[in-house]
């Protein structure tokens, strides 16, 4: 155990070569707070006593309790790495010279869906990330979301296959069976990366490959873990042949007779796979000798394997000996810290690649070379990825990763919001950092200045930053991207204080759970009730509690939680429709048709953005969405909030001053698109016609405030005239259950108008995994019903899927249709007018 | 109007209700339902009865519903244009220039008055005003709040003529620069009123005072009208 003092540390930030950031990612349950700890045990942690202790990164009490990680949390790290292992390491980017020590900063992200917004954050501030996923269950749909998050950061994976302890000792499998299992989820991890990455992008091959050293095994929970690159290192001595030579033999189709002393690529009569004999048969005999307390042949194995234990553990038996055993034979630390120093990029590796995704402005400028080169003597450009509660109630660490140049105590700064566009002064504060952090857990330490590749917490800068933001000294800095998240805000609730008199602490309340969550929304509707959004019931209810014990410190009333919905049209307006602005001399024509759902998608994976390189993005609208390729450059704008997914398209001809009147329009349909007609919530998936307009000849009279409410009436008269339909937000459900808890689960799906689209059993395992698409409206208090219908056994997993039309028309008035009676309570609830919206209220007559 | 409501009151010996432009656009109709109990409505307007497109479509409108319409002509600045010594008969087409925001910068105005130019005609530019106007933000909100009223200046019309100038190319455009005589017309109507000719490129620094104003641009100037502005 090494302490460190802050200039120590201070001193390795300097050997950015030296330096790994990386996040730790997986399924929820597959065991990354438990493996982190294996590494926390055995390497030098920085100002830390908790070392040790069971999950230490899960710092929250409530985090302990359920045994889940919420926050996200970081720790650094240091390990020396051997001479043999160092030469493993070729590329002069990836270690300084004359230097074995490494600087590992680890993230620990939370495995359960509801909470992969912290995931997004810890992505960004890190380059490589550690897939841990229980071979077991396998490869899950949590897992696939993370690795595909994680790619498009541009962020490197390795893989670690973790709970092989249960693989052994509950499911028995055979040598080959397991070979089998590996080989399969090894496959799976590389399916999902060769789908998001290409090969020939400038991260190159990505793939995971056992042979090369970039997949691991073991158990976190023992704290044992290998790669093949242990075993070669070990044969390699006995059998003289370098170790590299072995690793690709060690792995895949080869096989050995030992008889022959013969390699083969194909099973035969008396050869075997040599992973299966070289690797797994002496950790089988192990296993078997230990646990059925063969003591003799404990011992010889032990004696063999040059296993030396201490005395004391000498006398333990059973578990508890296998654990020690493994332990003292395979530290999963050592492997760790090897598959992480060999196999993920240093901060200098990583941003080369890294900057054109990271930087919004040209790839030529100042802030940009800074960042590709990892410069600390460039300007700075640090992103904030997140807030991070300090002990002082209200208060803020600002969190992020410096890219370049060097962020210091007292140096005067541009902090730059996620709405700050270049030149314009909204957004922008120019303030001086109060003082720079090193963050470990919830340890924090004063230091100087940070220098580009670290990651560290900034003081002060909460009060301008609302969750995430850009920190610069460069003038002509933009913005570093924004981060999207995977899932969205559909889960809501009101919230208002037991005691009306608590109004103001609840809003101030109110304003710090923005900020601690990256992706929580609190919002303040026209009838004056406070919403808090989020992904689902569960990251709802731990912030709701956050607000009432943390925030605002008072008793709250909660509503049952809704979703929001979305408002679209199923078919062509039935007529062009018309509005005049308020002095009747502008008068705008135009028509509403759905877009296809393929396109709605592309635009919300953002394959399809406003910032599109017009003519690209015809020729992708044409090829791809059978655009008419006048139309398709015709596009005036995206929406709601500029990126959304309607469109605004100009098929007018000939028509004088109309780009006068263009942003005016524009502004008009963000605000229409945002609050639609039905009942105020999101449109998705429209496409607006401007057919034609007629202006005054004067431009006194075709302002902004003639235009903009004339463009929001003609909207929602186009809408409301094109057949309007409800969109519902849907999850996709993965449950894992023993077979007899399967018939349970249809009950409980189909009371909720769930349905399964796959069901099938986990190749070598009784489990069974069922998946279905579940309105998330139906999902509230799912995970307990489902419990209850199981015997406890089944455990659901939802994430946000995709948006789902609604069967019926809102504006029909019957009694029975749901989607009428959706936007009657909507409007109710946000105290608009009752009633259906009138189209009388937005067309007018010529 | 410029001598205020009470004046008129006292003067007409009647009640008058003021009405801003929001209820004289968007409830016209109510003001025209007092015609159906056979009430007589008088509509009093600031300048020539027909100068505003709202004040023509109230008179069309009003047409099916009252018997008689009466109109009584009013001073404007269009027919008090003649004290700038130009005549009014040489005058083109007349244009307004809008407030210019961030993200509306129309220049329409500008090609009407190079077209007036290229045929020696002078241009009466007529400068926004705007009184209660509600900003984008509270548009979208639905919120009554109101910008305070503004009324442009003639240095303000000048920066943007001179703006659109830079903007705009071609040997016509060359007719309008810094050095083209304008004739400021500043409170006309009122006992401060004041006529100030000046060169385009000067307008912009200098402050003519309170509104409101008016500009003309100065196309060809015939003897007479170089007599008259010696007097």
């Amino acid at each position: 155990m090494v302490n460190f003092t802050v200039d120590e540390i201070r001193a390795l930030m300097d050997k950015k070569r030296n330096i790994r950031n990386m996040s730790v990612i997986a399924h929820v349950d597959h065991g990354k707070s438990t493996l982190t700890d294996s590494l926390v045990s055995k390497a030098g942690i920085i100002a830390s006593s908790r070392a040790g202790e069971t999950r230490f990164t899960d710092t929250r009490k409530d985090e302990q309790e359920r045994c889940i990680t919420i926050k996200s949390t970081a720790i650094s790290m240091f390990f020396r790495l051997g001479q043999e292992n160092l030469d493993l390491i070729t590329s002069p980017d990836q270690k300084e010279s004359n230097e074995d020590g490494f600087l590992i900063n680890l993230i620990d992200s939370p495995g359960h869906v509801d909470f992969s917004s912290e995931v997004t954050a810890a992505l960004r501030v890190t380059d490589g990330a550690l897939v841990v996923v229980d071979c077991v269950s396998g490869v899950c749909v949590q897992t696939e979301t993370v690795l595909r998050q994680a790619i498009a950061e541009r962020i490197k994976p390795v893989l670690f296959m973790n709970k092989m302890d249960r693989a052994l000792l509950e499911l028995q499998l055979e040598p080959e069976e397991l070979y089998q299992t590996f080989q399969r989820i090894v496959e799976n991890v590389n399916v999902i990366i060769a789908t998001y990455n290409d090969d020939s992008g400038p991260m190159g091959e990505m793939r995971v490959d056992p042979s090369k050293g970039s997949v691991g095994f073991g158990s976190g929970l023992h704290g044992w873990a290998f790669s093949v690159k242990e075993f070669a290192d070990i044969y390699a001595s006995l059998f003289k042949v370098p170790a590299a030579k072995l690793m690709t033999k060690l792995w895949g189709e080869n096989f050995f007779n030992k008889k022959t002393k013969k390699w083969s690529k194909g099973k035969e009569n008396d050869n075997e796979r040599a992973f299966n004999m070289y690797i797994l048969d002496p950790i089988f005999k192990l296993f078997d000798a230990i646990m059925n307390f063969k003591k003799e042949e404990t011992q010889k194995l032990l004696d063999t394997l040059k296993i030396k234990l201490s005395s004391e553990d000498r006398d333990k038996e059973g578990k508890a000996l296998l654990k020690v055993v493994m332990r003292t034979w395979l530290p999963a630390g050592d492997t760790l810290f090897h598959m992480i120093t060999i196999h993920l990029p240093s901060p200098v590796t990583a941003q080369k690649y890294r900057a054109e995704m990271l930087y919004e402005g040209p790839s030529d400028d100042a802030a940009c070379t800074g960042i590709k080169n990892c410069d600390s003597n460039a300007p700075l450009m640090m992103y904030i990825s997140k807030m991070v509660p300090t002990s002082d109630k209200g208060r803020f660490y600002a969190f992020g990763r410096v890219f370049s140049g060097k962020v210091a105590t007292g140096q005067k700064v541009r902090i730059m919001g996620p709405n700050y566009t270049p030149g314009r002064k909204e957004d922008l504060y120019e303030k001086a950092i109060q003082r720079s952090i090193l963050m470990m857990g919830r340890f924090v330490e004063a230091i100087e200045d940070v220098p580009a590749g670290n990651i560290c917490g900034l003081v002060g800068v909460d009060q301008y930053l609302v969750k995430t933001g850009t920190i610069s000294t460069f003038k002509e800095a933009h913005n570093l991207k924004v981060m999207k998240f995977s899932v969205s805000p559909v889960v809501r609730v009101a919230v208002e204080p037991k005691n009306p008199s608590d109004l103001p602490k609840l809003v101030e309340g109110l304003k710090r759970l923005a900020k601690s969550d990256p992706m929580v929304q609190c919002i303040i509707e026209e009838s004056g009730e406070h919403i808090v959004a989020g992904a689902g019931e569960l990251h709802l209810e731990i912030c709701l509690k956050d607000l009432e014990e943390d925030h605002a410190c008072i008793p709250l009333k909660k509503t049952d939680p809704v979703v929001s919905y979305r408002e679209t049209v199923s078919a062509e307006s039935s007529e062009v429709c018309l509005s005049k602005s308020p002095n009747k001399h502008n008068r705008l024509y135009m028509k509403a048709m759905p877009l296809p759902d393929e396109l709605s998608n592309d635009i919300d994976d953002n394959k399809v953005t406003p910032r599109d390189d017009p003519k690209v993005r015809k020729a992708y609208l044409c090829e791809h969405h059978e655009f008419d390729a006048t139309d398709a450059m015709k596009i005036w704008t995206f929406g709601p909030e500029q990126t959304g997914p309607n469109l605004l398209i100009d098929t007018t001809k000939g028509v004088q001053y109309l780009n006068e009147i263009k942003d005016s329009c524009v502004a008009g349909f963000q605000w229409a698109t945002k609050e639609g007609v039905l009942c105020d919530e999101h449109m998705r998936g429209v496409r607006f016609n401007l057919v034609d307009v007629t202006l005054h000849a004067d431009a006194i009279h075709r302002g902004g405030g003639q235009i903009i409410p004339t463009t929001r009436r003609v909207l929602y008269a186009s809408v409301l005239t094109a057949d309007p339909r409800l969109q519902e937000p849907v999850y996709l459900c993965e449950i894992q259950c023993p077979e007899n808890a399967v018939g349970g689960i249809y009950g409980v799906l189909n009371r909720r108008r769930g349905v399964v689209f796959e069901e099938m059993q986990v190749v070598g395992t009784p489990m069974f995994v069922v998946k279905a698409h579940l309105p998330v409206n139906e999902s509230f208090g799912f995970t307990a019903d489902l419990r209850s219908n199981t015997g406890g056994q089944a455990f659901p997993q939802c994430v946000f899927d995709h948006w789902q039309e609604m069967p019926g028309n809102p504006m029909d008035p019957s009694p029975s249709n749901k989607p009428y009676n959706i936007v009657i309570e909507t409007r109710k609830r946000k105290g608009l007018k009752e009633g259906l919206p009138e189209l009388s209220n937005y067309l007018d007559k010529l | 109007m410029l001598g205020g409501k009470d004046k008129l009151q006292s003067f007409f010996e009647k009640d008058i209700v003021e009405v801003d432009r929001e209820t004289v656009e968007q409830q016209s109709a109510e003001i025209l339902d007092h015609l159906k109990n056979g009430e007589s409505v008088s509509f009093l307007v600031v300048g020539d009865p027909f100068g505003a497109t709202t004040h023509t479509d109230i008179i069309l409108r009003s047409l099916s519903k009252a018997n008689n319409i009466v109109i009584a002509n009013n001073a404007s600045i269009i027919n008090s244009i003649g004290i700038s010594g130009l005549k009014p008969s040489k005058f083109g087409g007349i244009v307004s220039i809008p407030f210019w925001s961030e993200s509306y910068k129309p220049s329409s105005f500008y090609s009407k008055i190079v077209a007036n130019c290229e045929i020696g005609l002078h241009t009466l530019c007529l400068l926004d005003i705007q009184v209660k106007e509600q900003s984008i933000e509270n548009l979208m909100k639905g919120r009554k709040i109101y910008e305070k009223p503004k009324f442009m200046s003639v240095s303000v019309a000048a920066q943007q003529l001179l703006s659109c100038q830079a903007n705009y190319c071609g040997e016509s455009h060359a007719l309008i620069n810094e050095d083209s005589v304008v004739v400021c017309l500043l409170r006309i109507g009122t006992e401060f009123e004041s006529i100030r000719v000046s060169k385009l490129g000067d307008l912009p620094s200098l402050d003519y005072g309170p509104p409101l104003h008016s500009l003309i641009i100065v196309g060809e100037i015939d003897e007479e009208e170089l007599l008259s502005n010696k007097i």
